[in-house]
């Protein structure tokens, strides 16, 4: 074999084009109009089968009730008038009716009619049966026929054609082959072009895939319309993968954000450190007693600061193992209300001692599936922020209320209140509006309660107070449960 | 905030000193836990296997046990279900990793009767091992009486030299807890934890703010006061009996 490798090319590039034209055989649509033509072909078969059956069942018995009727009125005849209606037949009406006719003596002689040789197979006991008859002058012809004994010893035997039924099975063939030929070759064709269509939106998700897959994050599958609601069951499934990738490329945003957000948020505390041993070393010596309290303020400062390193690393690896979702394991139920008095009860002498009233609102018992300790902790969260953040005389109320089926966990306070545009922002790790930058805290609070929620498959929100208050426009922040969300 | 011991407070070393079996593979941090004990009065063996830990906790002698959950050659919790297994009923405080969630039920359902997640303040750590050491008193009787505070449990009623304490529920439990431990230093995590039952560090000084509560009930001014405060570690209530 001295094939260039060039041609080897060129003919493994067709080979390859050839089975991208051909890629629709694959598909699931050409497989199903493959099947489905399959399934017709079958049914029009037994369709047809079926005609033909009850065609022929009804010919043949109507072959043998007019030989009957025939074999009697000629029985009935004189012995001298049957020659001479056999003659007269040959010539008649009743030849559409009887085919072939003859008239034997006792010894099978043939006497009159059109049958020279006494038919093969026929006894003369009057029963109709299907025989091949060598009329004179005439081709060999299937016949329904019978013997019956007449008068004078002698034996009539009519037959009738099944001409009308080989008609019949011709016309029947040529119908099914007018039906099911035509049919078939729509169907295939159908099944053909939708596999194509199919095949290229297929390769149009691959390549998007591919996109992100090449780290595109940007990249969606297409789709038709927006909603994918009137869509197909490809068109709905591009929408799920577009809202998982909505969803990663969120996680993706917030882990590269988180990353800058830890650096930064460590390194103000971390410089602090630094900066005040520094200072401190470089102190001029002082008489032994100042040194020691001079230093010793040092060292409490850098381990505040210090703390407060630890504090947002602790709070990281709480929101990072609540994300996890391993806590869903001990979810039970919860009565909200009575986790939220048991909370008002933790926090009543801390919102006293700031000079605040913390109060529950009225309302029945309502119960959630959740993890109590996270949801507690989740409470503590927001009642702390809302103790730091109003001024002294407030009013914190917390609420546990049942809304259009929804079950709504609710803090309000009076105090500084979040701006509109940064109610979204504060859910974000780390973020800290600029009113709150000189309250102390490890500034992740809310993302700690918005990870809670994200567990428990609640809605947070942060919405404004209704301005009510006297101390300030105030904030409210819901925790809602959905009805029969699989929380 | 984690607890730092800012002005150490020395405890009076036990008339007995105590023995610590310590099971941990990070040298660092053994280092630092069997300082720390032995500057309590403790007797510290340090163990850095597992294997080696089961032998030295089998042959028993020892009052309390800190093990860490990861150990090389057999993991902390195995070792602790066959201690428990072979009916060694020596305390035991679990060390884990914080990410670790379902250690902590992990830890308790094995046997171990104390928790604690890493980082930790070596503070948190000695009170715990204290804790430890001195079971709080479980009696039957309904009536708890130390130095000049009464406790009846029933009748939920407290007194201070027979003078009646006007205690809300919550006040009761928190007095009550520290007169089932006392002379024990108490850290604000132990109290949120064994009190409220929540594990979570509060951003607020919640602990302190009702333990203020508590002591301007408990200790009104002119009597000595018996709740103390343990710089950067936490409480106690001191009695002397």
């Amino acid at each position: 074999m001295s094939t260039e490798p060039g041609a080897v090319a060129g003919q493994t590039g067709r080979l390859a084009s050839l089975r991208g034209a051909l890629g629709f055989l694959g598909t699931g649509s050409f497989r199903l109009a493959l099947g489905t033509s399959a399934v017709l072909a079958a049914a029009t078969l037994l369709q047809f089968w079926l005609i033909y059956w009850r065609t022929t069942a009804y010919e043949v018995e109507r072959a043998d009730r007019l030989l009957d009727r025939e074999a009697i009125l000629m029985a009935a005849e004189a012995p001298a008038d049957l020659r001479e209606q056999l003659r007269l037949w040959a010539s008649s009406d009743l030849h559409l009716v009887i085919t072939v006719a003859g008239l034997f003596d006792a010894g099978r002689r043939p006497l009159a009619g059109d049958l020279r040789d006494w038919p093969a197979g026929l006894p003369a006991d009057g029963a109709i049966r299907e025989i091949t008859v060598h009329p004179a002058d005439q081709p060999v012809r299937a016949v329904r026929a019978e013997a019956v004994p007449v008068a004078g010893g002698r034996i009539l035997v009519i037959g009738r054609s099944l001409r009308n039924l080989q008609q019949i099975r011709g016309i029947v063939l040529a119908a099914l082959e007018t039906a099911l030929i035509p049919a078939l070759l729509v169907s295939l064709l159908a099944g053909a072009w939708l596999g194509r269509r199919n095949l290229a939106r297929a390769r149009r998700m691959q390549r998007a895939i591919d996109r992100i897959m090449d780290g595109d994050l940007h990249e969606r599958l297409p789709i038709r319309d927006g909603s994918g609601r009137g869509g197909d069951e490809m068109e709905r499934l591009a929408v799920s993968v577009n809202r998982m990738l909505d969803r990663l490329e969120h996680l993706m945003d917030e882990v590269r954000g988180v990353g800058d957000d830890i650096a930064h948020d460590l390194r103000t505390p971390l410089a602090r450190v630094r900066a005040g041993l520094e200072r401190a070393s470089r102190r001029p010596a002082l008489s032994p007693a100042p040194q020691a309290a001079a230093l010793r303020a040092a060292i409490d400062r850098a381990v505040a600061d210090l703390d407060q390193c630890f504090a947002i690393v602790t709070a990281l690896l709480r929101i990072g193992e609540i994300d996890s979702g391993r806590r869903r394991a001990g979810f039970a139920t919860v009565k909200l209300r009575a986790l939220a008095a048991e909370l008002v009860e933790l926090y009543e002498p801390v919102a006293e001692a700031a000079g605040h009233r913390l109060l529950l609102e009225p309302g029945a018992e309502t119960a959630v599936a959740g993890d109590p300790g996270l949801l507690g902790e989740a409470l503590a969260n927001l009642l702390d922020n809302a103790i730091k953040f109003s001024r002294p005389g407030g009013v914190i109320a917390l609420g546990v209320r049942g809304r259009g089926g929804d079950v709504v966990l609710r803090v309000a306070d009076g105090g500084i209140g979040i701006a509109p545009e940064e109610r979204v922002a504060v859910l974000r790790r780390f973020y800290r509006s600029d009113k709150s930058r000189h309250i102390g805290g490890s500034g992740l609070g809310l993302s700690l309660v918005a990870a809670i929620a994200r567990l428990h498959g609640a809605r947070l929100a942060v919405l404004g107070g209704d301005g009510s208050a006297a101390a300030g426009p105030g904030t409210v922040v819901e925790l809602v449960f959905a009805a029969g969300a699989p929380a | 905030m984690i607890p730092y011991d800012a002005a150490p407070d020395p405890e009076p070393p036990a008339t007995v000193p105590r023995r610590v079996l310590l099971v941990e593979d990070d040298e660092g941090i053994a280092r630092d836990v069997v300082d720390e004990l032995t500057a309590h009065g403790h007797l510290v063996t340090w163990s850095q296997t597992g294997p080696d830990g089961l032998d030295r906790a089998m042959s028993g002698g020892y009052d309390a046990l800190v093990l860490d959950r990861l150990l090389p050659g057999l993991d902390g919790l195995a070792l602790l279900g066959r201690l428990r297994a072979e009916a060694v009923r020596t305390p035991v405080l679990v060390l884990s990793a914080l990410s670790a969630v379902d250690d902590r039920v992990g830890g308790l359902k094995a046997g171990g009767d104390d928790y604690l997640t890493k980082p930790f303040a070596m503070a948190e750590l000695v009170a715990r091992v204290e804790a430890l050491l001195r079971r709080p008193r479980e009696t039957r009787e309904t009536v708890l009486r130390a130095g000049p505070l009464e406790m009846d449990l029933i009748e939920r009623v407290s007194r201070r030299s027979g003078r009646s304490l006007e205690l809300l529920p919550r006040e009761f439990r928190l007095l009550e807890y520290m007169l089932r431990r006392p002379n024990q230093v108490l850290t604000r995590d132990m109290m949120l934890e064994d009190v409220w039952h929540y594990r979570f560090i509060p951003q607020t000084n919640l602990v302190d703010v009702h333990i203020g509560k508590l002591r301007r009930k408990v200790d009104p001014p002119g009597e000595d006061p018996l709740i103390q405060s343990i710089r950067g570690v936490g409480f106690m209530l001191r009695l002397v009996d």
